[in-house]
């Protein structure tokens, strides 16, 4: 008796859905492709505004610790992840030491509407070590990445392919958020 | 209750992790009737748009419905991304993996391709090299070998099924007694079943799509993983009760006598090497040797302990937590030694688990607060009843954990005289799913040439292990 019930209920949660899903009007399910493989940021008629953003370089103390500079940055999401990771690369001005241990080439971005960024680097050349240096690497990315766009969670793919992890510690399989505890007084 | 639903929960979290999906190389092909494609798949999944075309069919988007409809013929599957129903010629299915949104509109699974896009349009995918052929007619099933091994225990038998490639497993309980295993679109093949020796397990048959498990009277299912490098399916086998009850997802605990051990995990080991230093001091050899001492300062202290590797064996990342919930552990204690590219950078560190996508809204607080304060209307908090209860049950270990880490960092802080160094989250592949108070301890920097010299004396080794083996005990104490 109590199993048919519950046959009754999920057929009906199922018609639900399926109605929900079929009426469903609007845009907010459509998937909007930001951005697809561009090599280099493409040309803007107009120079974009100069902002201040914050970015993420290692310290001594094995913390991420910002570095703050004026660049001319757009208003689209994925244009300003390109420009926070051409600045990342370029390395600190300051005595911060580099996040990237590698020269890494962003090969796509992908944004969602539901403000995921999926960012989609080169891998390393050979083999990183060490719990540290993957944490600066990833956060000190996802860092930047999320307090300089609306971007909610942000995770790395290497060469296209979704990694469990990079040097066997940190889970690299889903979207991360914003860490603090690794950012340095 | 809570108790349940955190099991329940955590077992969700542990089982998802376990069942990796496939990985797909950088580029693959599929070929149709002398036509063939290349695509890069999207995170493990394929685009739709261009398979469709090869067919000679059509992929076309309704905005207002938010749906995809992909038909062929007088056939038509409508797909939208991140739902797991799918109509099929007009029926609802049910999907384990929705699709994704992907640069090319759409992008699913493999087996979603094979099961509900070229089933129904009367195809199916024959792998070749550097991808998949599309060929008419219903798929007999992939080949799969399975090896099976067992080990009986006093009260539980431990069933591994080793597998030559990752399947989608999921294991049952027979109404009338045994267990069977489906194995969906495989065609099983057992290697050496003579060899398979248990007072427990009568035979392991295959069929396809499955295999069907004889067990001795009053003996069933406990628990069951899908587990990766290797991919393997293990059971726990024991008495059970005899009123049918339906198969447990969750990895219960093993009968066990006496007290709950602490699960001491000596990282990385076998080919994973971890980091090393200028003197060829390796992470895995240091780990070993300090978890070693760490479980003899435990013991003479009267707790029991039980290390994940006692020697320089391989063990999956996922395998270790897994090991200390069968066994019930207490705590669970993940040993590492750190590498930097920053020479400078030395000292100790504590870690727990932070659930990154579920549990910390930080980030999106973060973002609404910004959008707030530019008259935005800010975003909408997911508080549906499933990520309640999951904070709910999370929080209640994450807190534990949370005072494991800080007893144990006071102790290398007093040790290493660090003044400032507290404890931090980080989202750790060896400390998901642990279903008690865990932590992850970096010991040191083998990339710092002064600290690296410490952590080769045995006397720096022996005061890490004490300085864990106190603070371990200040928590235990506190509880
Ligand atoms: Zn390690």
């Amino acid at each position: 008796m109590k199993g048919r019930l519950l046959v009754i209920l999920l057929a009906g949660l199922a018609i639900g859905a399926l109605l929900a899903w079929l009426l469903v009007t609007g845009t907010t399910h459509v998937a909007l492709v930001e951005d697809v493989i561009p090599a280099e940021p493409p040309p803007t008629p107009t120079p974009a505004p100069e902002q201040r953003i914050t970015l993420f370089f290692a310290g001594g103390d094995g913390l991420l610790h910002p570095e703050i500079r004026t660049v001319p940055l757009p208003e689209d999401t994925a244009a300003r992840i390109r420009i926070v990771f051409a600045e990342l690369l370029a390395g600190p001005r300051s005595s911060l030491q580099p996040i990237l241990p590698y020269p890494a080439e962003l090969r796509a971005l992908f944004v969602t509407p539901g403000g995921r960024a999926y960012l989609d680097i080169s891998g390393p050349p050979e083999p990183l070590e060490g719990s540290a240096t993957e944490l600066m690497m990833v956060y000190g990315l996802v860092n930047s990445v999320l307090l300089n766009t609306e971007v909610v969670a942000v995770q790395v793919l290497f060469e296209g392919t979704e990694r469990a992890t990079l040097t066997g510690h940190l889970d690299l399989s889903r979207p991360l958020v914003l860490n603090k505890d690794l950012i340095g007084r | 209750m809570r108790k349940t639903v955190l099991i329940a929960l955590v077992a969700i979290l542990l089982v998802t992790t376990g069942l990796q999906a496939q990985t797909l190389p950088p580029r693959l092909e599929f070929r149709h009737q002398g036509l063939k494609i290349e695509t890069t798949p999207v995170r493990n999944h394929v685009e739709v748009s261009p398979i469709m075309t090869l067919l000679g069919g059509e992929a076309a988007f309704s905005a207002s419905a938010g749906v995809w409809a992909l038909s062929l013929g007088e056939h038509l599957v409508q797909v939208a991304p991140d739902r797991r129903l799918v109509l099929v010629n007009g029926k609802l299915a049910e999907v384990q993996d929705a699709p994704i949104s992907s640069p090319g509109g759409i992008a699913v699974r493999l087996s979603f391709l094979d099961d509900f896009i070229l089933a129904p349009f009367g195809f199916h995918l024959e792998p070749i090299v550097g991808g998949y052929s599309i060929v008419p007619g219903v798929s007999s099933g992939k080949p799969i070998t399975i090896r099976p091994a067992a080990a009986d225990f006093s009260a539980t038998t431990t069933l591994v099924l080793s597998l030559d490639r990752a399947v989608e497993a999921t294991v049952e309980a027979r109404p009338g007694g045994g267990v069977v295993v489906l194995l969906p679109r495989s065609a099983p093949r057992i290697e050496s079943p003579n060899r398979l020796r248990s007072r427990r397990v009568r035979s392991v048959v295959a069929a396809p799509g499955r295999l069907e498990i004889d067990l001795s009277p009053t003996i069933g299912l406990i628990s069951w993983n899908v587990l990766t490098g290797p991919d393997r399916v293990v059971m726990e086998l024991g008495t059970v009760p005899p009123t049918p009850t339906p198969a447990p997802i969750i990895a219960r605990p093993v009968e066990r006598s006496g007290p709950r051990p602490i699960v001491i995990d000596p990282g990385h080991g076998g080919d994973d090497t971890g980091a090393v230093g200028a003197s060829g001091l390796s992470e895995k050899e240091l780990t070993l040797v300090i978890a070693r001492r760490l479980a003899q300062a435990l013991r003479s202290a009267g707790y029991p302990v039980r290390l994940t590797r006692d020697g320089d064996a391989g063990r999956a990342l996922t395998d270790r937590a897994a090991l200390a919930n069968r066994l019930d552990a207490r705590l669970f204690v993940s040993l590492h030694a750190n590498a930097s590219t920053v020479a400078s950078v030395h000292g100790a560190e504590t870690y727990y688990m932070s659930l990154d996508d579920r549990a910390s809204d930080e980030a999106a607080q973060f973002t609404a607060d910004l959008e707030n304060r530019a008259g935005g209307a800010g975003l909408q908090g997911g508080s549906t009843l499933d990520l309640i209860l999951w904070d709910m049950a999370q929080s209640e270990v994450l807190n534990e954990s949370a005072r494991l880490a800080l007893r144990v960092q006071a102790r290398l802080n007093a040790l290493l005289g660090l003044k400032d160094r507290g404890v931090k989250q980080a989202p750790f592949v060896v400390l998901t799913g642990a279903t008690m108070p865990a932590v992850l301890v970096e010991v040191g920097f083998l990339s710092n040439s002064e600290e690296l010299e410490q952590l080769a004396s045995p006397t720096h080794q022996q005061g890490l292990a004490d300085a864990i083996a106190l603070g371990i005990g200040d928590f235990l104490v506190g509880q």
